[in-house]
């Protein structure tokens, strides 16, 4: 259960944030969460949602999550390709690659407020 | 409706406490493994039995990670290292903040092997950097020979495996090869070690790896014991 960990830091990251920018509340954040982060999707927005609605800043507050594809680029054949289940072998020439393009992201990107004052 | 942008890494906070740690340990000449594992592989024993083969030529200090209870920090102490344990107080893993926090109850000048003995726990911990030099995943025997292809993420990012409690092998359906092949997919570097704390059957060649670790830090004394 480390996605209470994550949400718990999105949480943090997202209240600094806020009070930087004097909102008055927070509607949405939206993340990037690569498939190999290792993280459940339901698991992370059934524990922000449960954090969220503990603070009224963030009563109701939606994660909207963007997951990025695990992929690796093959030096041997000059080609991108998708790493399935963790595995990142070249599925045209079988080398294995730890050249890894995407996958293993783990941000936020923005959230939507209200009650700015200017837009930073 | 107004967007802010954020643009950060979620463990940004962990990230930068495990760096400071990466860097005082790199001042202070240490070599920092992250051990983990299932519960009731073996961590524990596997550091009392390095501990006893090698306390007399480096010193060595454990950071204990735990639920709850100091048991393990006696074991260590008794093995003869100097330690300290951590309660996560029902926390699945240990945090950069917990072992940073953790670190001035340790004196670390005589010091250049330091464990960090992660919750027992085969998927959460492998998401927190606390600023080791390298993580360290550990399997016995008694667990089934599915674990890697079960809990991929845990293997693809350590730099080292430890099969323990070989000596059951007679015993149990575990097959070594196939632990090894499936670990070998997810990360074809990995450094694989079989052992037995029990009869003390590899433990030679593990503790040959964690002196090579410190010959390999340019910050480390060099040292190679005699026989």
């Amino acid at each position: 259960m480390h996605e209470l960990s994550i949400a718990q830091s999105i949480f943090d990251a997202i209240e600094a944030k806020a009070d930087q920018c004097q909102a008055s509340h927070i509607r949405s954040v939206h993340l990037q969460v690569g498939e190999a982060s290792g993280i459940i999707l339901d698991s992370l927005t059934s524990c922000f949602e449960m954090l969220a609605n503990t603070d009224q800043m963030t009563q109701g507050a939606q994660l909207q999550i963007d997951v990025i594809p695990h992929r690796a680029f093959c030096p041997h054949c000059a080609k991108e390709f998708e790493v399935k289940q963790l595995v990142a072998q070249c599925p045209g020439c079988g080398q294995w690659s730890d050249e890894i393009i995407s996958g293993t992201e783990l941000r936020i990107l923005e959230m939507e407020i209200d009650g700015i004052e200017a837009q930073l | 409706m107004p967007k802010v942008t954020i643009a950060q890494n979620i463990l940004a906070a962990n990230d930068s406490i495990a760096q400071e740690l990466r860097q005082q340990f790199k001042a202070k000449r240490l070599v920092t493994l992250n051990l983990m594992s299932s519960p009731g592989s073996g961590k524990t024993s596997l550091l009392e039995c390095t501990i006893k083969r090698l306390h007399s030529l480096i010193g060595i200090a454990v950071i204990e990670g735990d639920i709850e209870t100091a048991t393990d920090a006696e074991r260590i102490e008794a093995a003869g290292a100097q330690t300290v344990q951590i309660n996560t107080r029902g926390a699945c893993h240990l945090e950069a903040h917990m072992v940073r926090d953790a670190l001035p109850e340790l004196d670390l000048g005589a010091v250049r092997l330091l464990f960090i003995e992660n919750v027992g726990n085969l998927v959460c911990p492998s998401t927190w950097d606390l600023g080791e030099d390298s993580k360290v995943v550990i399997v016995s025997t008694t667990e089934g020979d599915d674990k890697p292809s079960k809990y991929p993420q845990m293997f693809s990012v350590a730099q080292a495996m430890v099969i323990n409690k070989i000596d059951l092998l007679p015993y149990v359906n575990f097959s070594v090869n196939k632990v090894i092949q499936q670990a070998r997919r997810l990360n074809p570097k990995i450094r694989v070690f079989t052992l037995s704390c029990r009869t003390g059957e590899g433990m030679d060649d593990w503790c040959e790896w964690l002196l090579q670790q410190l010959e390999a830090n340019p910050f480390v004394y060099s040292y190679r014991p005699t026989d």
